[in-house]
């Protein structure tokens, strides 16, 4: 079986640095992970590789210091990884981040499935899985939690409005996977021993991927943010009422009036 | 000179974060009110091979570098100094000697299942009359026939109330005279083999610290780990080891009480502004984050220079006594800035106060430091 994950470097949701100055978000190698979805998607596709055999390539499009993610991925179990890397796909919202994905995953050659964790904790959007299909012409099936090969079919199931759906397709898919797929586990001191002695990446540029330049970053993006600021974290105040035991509950009464909370 | 970890460096202290973060954080109080060795980590922290850092790999270790070992110690001690230091003394005194004095009967036999974790290790040296002074012991190991009668009394043995396999420091006595001392690999569970009680430490009180009884205890001779004699020198050697480990867990401590500091000066208002806006608390913190960068820096030089194959006792007595200071020290300026709050056990700087002092006095004083490092001066300084 023949599996490509796609896995996106993400701000850690508790190390977020904000640059007020600059309205962006500081990234740096001590706040950067691999999307924790992603790791869903990472451990079934170990889980089917031990089951089926086959092998498993890692793809993300990102700055050179997004090769972190696929080595992490790779201490997870993934075979090689895929970087695909170029200032030109900058900016790009998830329609062209779908569209570099899919040439990236054209190089790789024939496959039998492609999967995506459900959304990225960072923009959420829960898009690119689906866009990458529609890009790459697969069907598509989203939010998958148990994968079954039977012959030439995948059997797959998820669970949609309280109802587990089961369904059978024909590879090569597209599938996202579901949180309720698997628990993720940590890779051992051995398995990063092993994934960052022989490093196998392939990295590609616009030029490698033989890509149109109109699709990629923000020429190939139908959304562009305009502005980014930090909503300001509520403040609760605590205010004591002096004076009397009249005239606390009076100032309490003009106060709660002054707000509309009572008549 | 490049002071730069390598991504496999990052990837493991990322890993040993998520560790200890996910598993320990959420029972590190409890544990250490309860005086609670926590099985149900154990069994997983061997999986990630935690107990196997850097044990060869034919025998089911990781063989992480020396930086690599320190780092993850460091990251297990910010959480949880008592787990770390079940972990440094199991890797650095039990498994690190038996990887490197064992033979390869002894190597296959005792290896595999310490690095699982599914057995661990403890170092007994220590006696009631001889803790620094290290050839006071007074242990003996008879031979007879095939076997050593042994008779020991070991105190302040770390990981002793769990340990499996031990590394026990004898004089062998041969004919009513004493030899040279002997290292014998002793496993739980031999007859004469006896815990004795748990110590009631001020502090890492989630580990078992207990005293180990052997009382004419017959281990075989095939169990003497290199020969007879050579006790001193593989106890200094693993000493010398375990000190780069006892300082990557004393500067994981001091992390750990910046970072509860730093956290509640954030929080803690008085005279209307949090108190991370006094300067005086400013100064306090930027203190002590400059002691932990520089016994952080001492310890991964030492562990550099052990894998370079370089001299190691000055280097590593060094980074032991600084980081061991610097843990105390942080740890009682942290609970200075909690004030009233750090000395009640509602907050978790007292733990790490209990807990940072015990470095400055196991494996090795602080005293025992300064004595290897003048004696280092002495042999080469001009």
């Amino acid at each position: 079986m023949k599996i490509i994950v796609c896995v996106k470097q993400v701000l850690a949701a508790n190390r977020i640095k904000f640059d007020v100055k600059t309205n962006t978000m500081v990234r740096a190698a001590d706040n950067s992970y691999i999307n924790p979805n992603d790791l869903f998607a990472i451990q079934i596709a170990a889980q089917l590789k031990e089951r089926y055999g086959g092998t498993i390539t890692a793809v993300t499009m990102g700055p050179s210091i997004s090769e972190e993610v696929l080595l992490e991925a790779m201490a997870l179990g993934v075979d090689r990884g895929m970087l695909l890397s170029d200032r030109r796909f900058a900016g790009a919202d998830t329609l062209a981040t779908s569209y570099v994905l899919g040439m990236g995953i054209r190089k790789l050659g024939d496959f039998d499935m492609v999967l995506c964790g459900t959304e990225s904790t960072d923009s959420n959007t829960g898009q690119v899985g689906p866009q990458l299909a529609e890009e790459m012409d697969l069907p598509q099936v989203t939010g998958v939690e148990k994968i079954e090969k039977q012959g030439s079919m995948v059997r797959l199931e998820r669970v949609s409005d309280g109802l587990r759906e089961v369904m059978e397709v024909t590879p090569p898919v597209l599938l996202t996977i579901s949180r309720e797929a698997a628990y993720p586990g940590l890779p051992s001191l051995l398995d990063i021993q092993d994934a960052y002695v022989d490093i196998k990446l392939d990295c590609f540029t616009l030029d490698d991927l033989e890509a149109d330049e109109q699709r990629v970053g923000l020429n190939g993006s139908g959304i562009w943010v305009t502005g980014l600021t930090q909503v300001p974290n509520k403040q609760k105040r605590c205010e004591f009422i002096k004076g009397g035991f009249r005239q606390q509950v009076q100032t309490l009464m003009e106060k709660l009036r002054e707000k509309n909370l009572i008549d | 000179m490049d002071l730069t970890l390598t991504l496999k460096q990052k990837a493991i202290r990322k890993m040993a974060c998520q560790f200890a973060e996910n598993e320990l954080a959420p029972i590190a109080r409890e544990i250490d009110a309860e005086r609670r060795f926590p099985w149900e980590v154990i069994e997983k922290m061997g999986a990630v091979n935690f107990f196997g850092m850097q044990a060869p790999r034919k025998y089911g270790g990781a063989e992480v570098d020396s930086i690599s070992y320190c780092i993850a110690v460091e990251e297990l001690s910010r959480i949880c100094a008592a787990i770390g230091l079940t972990v440094s003394v199991h890797n650095g005194v039990a498994v690190y000697p038996i990887s490197v004095f064992a033979n390869e009967t002894q190597k296959k036999r005792f290896i595999p299942s310490l690095a699982a974790g599914e057995k661990i290790g403890g170092f007994c040296l220590t006696e009631p009359n001889a803790g620094s002074d290290a050839n006071a012991i007074e242990a003996t190991a008879i031979p007879d026939g095939d076997d050593y009668i042994v008779n020991a009394n070991k105190i302040y043995v770390t990981n002793g109330g769990v340990a499996d396999i031990l590394l026990v420091f004898t004089s062998v006595v041969s004919e009513d005279v004493k030899g040279g001392m002997g290292v014998l690999i002793v496993e739980r569970g031999t007859p004469g083999f006896t815990v004795g009680i748990l110590e009631d430490n001020c502090g890492m009180r989630a580990n078992p610290v207990t005293s180990i009884i052997l009382n004419d205890c017959r281990i075989p001779k095939a169990n003497l780990l290199g020969e007879e004699g050579q006790g001193f020198k593989i106890g200094m050697i693993a000493l010398e080891t375990g000190r780069i480990g006892i300082a990557a867990q004393a500067v994981g401590i001091a992390q750990g009480a910046l970072d509860v500091s730093i956290k509640y000066a954030k929080e803690r208002i008085q005279f209307k502004v949090p108190i991370a806006r006094h300067q005086a608390i400013q100064m306090m913190l930027a203190d002590m984050s400059i002691s932990v960068e520089a016994a952080r820096l001492l310890t991964y030089r030492a562990a550099h220079k052990k894998d370079k194959g370089e001299s190691l006792s000055g280097p590593s007595s060094m980074a032991k006594l600084f980081a061991a200071r610097t843990a105390s020290h942080v740890a009682s300026m942290g609970l200075q800035i909690h004030g009233g709050y750090g000395y009640s056990k509602e907050y978790p700087i007292e733990r790490y106060f209990r807990d940072a002092r015990v470095t400055e006095i196991y494996e090795g004083t602080n005293e025992i430091q300064q004595m290897v490092i003048a004696r280092e001066l002495m042999k080469t300084g001009s």
